[in-house]
């Protein structure tokens, strides 16, 4: 089934790439919306202007904040406006009667736009590079793998946290209020506005091994070189425990969902 | 090919009393009323048939639908299409059918719906040969070539419901499940959209499932009527027979002078036409009645509309105490 699944990835890509074009202007503008890490490397520059913060420096700070906005982009997902708009609207009857599960198909679509999100971002990340090159650092080859494989977990955690909330639309109304608390706690607690350092030492542990850090922290470590391949194994083998807890949560909720779902207006 | 037994869905709707206080109320203390949408629903397609699924707003026939095609789970009772239940959503089932629905659609609105196509042809895993066959033939049929390639926002009403069918029809489905296929469309749409659905039947001895208002369709598409009403199969049989059972008589209009007619029972009609309703038996005695007074007029004799049969048989099936409509 999966392989059936994949064999239409690449019109998936096409047709993806196409819906992109269409709304190319928003695109762009929701795109570049998602740039907060670089307001927030703003910030960070000046703080650490007379000396080093939670060990990170200019420099520490430039790269982490563009990893940030690497893992930010490459970790993209909307699952949970469409299927919270496809419930209550009774759209996702159309999705349910093809022959591929909707959550598989909107995956599909999600990987297809991303390398056109890299590209908008491409000119901006250079700019920061030359801005400070002295801040960046060749990752080795070890640090690549892992970030490969971390960054695909991270994806996966956002794209199923993302699917597990908006999949709650079968049972609630209010379903998008609960994300807005979740996505609040992501905010303060993956390192998107701030490295897990400035946190005091126990909040920092704990931190470590959360969703929130498996969800966009683990990745920008192993790109940054902030964490050694050695160190990071075991939060990588986090994200993945993280990803199966997930995958059940919304294999129960979506399974539930069904049975209570209305088809409204479709 | 259908099978449904005593199939019956139950909405859980909630209940708020109006004001600012039925909203505090309703915030510890939600209260839910049960809705029995269908009720004990039992029937059976065989493969090739064209049933026309009827009923008032309301009757259950877009539910019983719903479960029929996986988007709904039933509260009891049992259903299968081509040996398969609905519910378990099994792709191959998903590739036998298809559902159309006159005011949803499933085209990509930005995009031209050529892309569409492509989509479905990915989604259903269909080879290239057979797909371009069937594009083919699809756009032939539905005249949709000078169209293709323009965005679906950009498309009048006609042009996307003629690309709907065909995105609906790529897969070449064995049941089709038509709900209010033609709402919205002109008298012209409407007449191709039929004349296909009818050869499309011819052609692959499809199952056609239809629900419409618009008695035309049925009058065209089906050879059987279900009739439902208040979740419950009323009537069972050929629009001949449902004809036989509700219609009042044949109905026959002459042309002639009032004067002569009315005495007669006719009543005034459309341009100036007088039209009476007779039962089966009195008619051959009226004609001679009609061509004796009126030699040379013009006179016709069919049967009732079918809005009227409808309306008879939706009058004197109903029980006569009140129950629940559905949502």
């Amino acid at each position: 089934m999966i392989l059936a699944h994949l064999r239409t990835f690449p019109t998936l890509f096409r047709i993806s790439v196409a819906s992109l074009v269409a709304y190319r202007a928003e695109m762009v503008i929701w795109i570049l919306s998602t740039t907060l890490p670089l307001v927030m490397l703003a910030l960070w520059n000046a703080v650490t202007a007379d000396g080093p913060v939670a060990g990170f420096d200019q420099n520490g700070m430039t790269r982490y904040f563009v990893c940030t906005l690497i893992v930010r982009q490459l970790t993209g997902a909307w699952i949970l406006w469409e299927l919270n708009y496809d419930i209550r609207s009774g759209a996702l009857s159309q999705k349910l009667l093809k022959p591929i599960h909707p959550l598989w198909y909107a995956a599909l679509t999600m990987v297809g736009a991303m390398p056109f999100r890299m590209l908008v971002q491409t000119p901006l990340l250079l700019a920061v590079v030359l801005w400070r090159p002295e801040a960046w650092r060749t990752p080795s080859l070890a640090e690549v793998s892992l970030f490969v494989v971390s960054v695909a977990l991270a994806w996966l955690l956002s794209y199923l946290s993302q699917a597990f909330f908006g999949s709650l639309a079968f049972f609630m109304d209010r379903s998008m209020g609960l994300w807005s608390v979740w996505f609040a706690l992501w905010m303060l607690f993956s390192g998107y506005i701030a490295p897990l350092g400035v946190f005091p030492a126990w909040t920092a542990t704990a931190l470590k091994w959360s969703p929130f850090n498996a969800l966009l922290g683990v990745p920008v470590q192993i790109l940054g070189g902030f964490t050694t391949p050695h160190d990071a194994v075991p939060l990588v083998l986090a994200q993945l425990a993280w990803v199966v807890v997930a995958w059940v949560l919304v294999a129960f909720t979506w399974r539930r969902g069904l049975q209570s779902y209305g088809a409204v207006g479709a | 090919m259908i099978k449904v037994d005593a199939l019956t869905k139950v909405y859980r709707v909630p209940q708020k009393e109006p004001g600012f206080w039925g909203s505090v109320k309703s915030l510890y203390a939600r209260e839910y009323k049960d809705v029995r949408a269908v009720d004990g629903v039992t029937f059976q397609v065989e493969a090739g048939e064209r049933v026309g699924f009827l009923g008032p707003n309301g009757a259950g026939k877009t539910t019983t639908l719903k479960m029929l095609t996986g988007l709904l789970h039933p509260t009891s009772g049992t259903c299968t299409v081509g040996g398969w239940k609905p519910q378990e959503r099994n792709p191959d089932f998903l590739r036998a059918i298809t559902l159309v629905m006159g005011q949803k659609q499933q085209l990509m609105w930005d995009l031209p719906c050529s892309e569409s196509f492509l989509l479905n042809r990915a989604l259903y895993d269909l080879d290239k040969k057979p797909f371009e066959e069937t594009l083919a033939e699809l756009t032939e049929l539905l005249d949709l070539k000078p169209f293709l390639d323009t965005p679906v926002r950009n498309l009048s009403l006609g042009q996307r419901m003629r690309a709907e069918l065909a995105a609906a029809l790529l897969h070449r489905p064995k049941v089709l499940f038509l709900d209010e296929p033609t709402i919205g469309m002109d008298v012209e749409v409407q007449a191709v959209l039929r004349k296909f659905v009818l050869d499309y039947n011819a052609r692959t001895g499809a199952t056609i499932l239809l629900t419409s208002h618009d008695m035309a369709d049925v009058g065209a598409i089906a050879k059987r009527i279900l009739l439902i009403d208040q979740g419950v199969v009323r009537f069972d049989g050929s629009l001949e027979e449902l004809a036989k059972r509700f219609g009042a008589g044949r109905r026959m209009v002459v042309r002639g002078p009032a004067t002569v007619l009315t005495p007669m029972g006719f009543t005034s009609g459309d341009e100036g036409k007088m039209v009476a309703t007779v039962a089966a038996e009195r008619v051959n005695g009226l004609l001679s009645e009609v061509l004796q007074a009126l030699p040379n007029c013009e006179v016709s004799i069919a049967d009732p509309p079918l809005e009227d049969v409808l309306r008879t048989a939706f009058g004197d099936l109903r029980p006569k105490a009140p129950a629940e409509a559905a949502p």
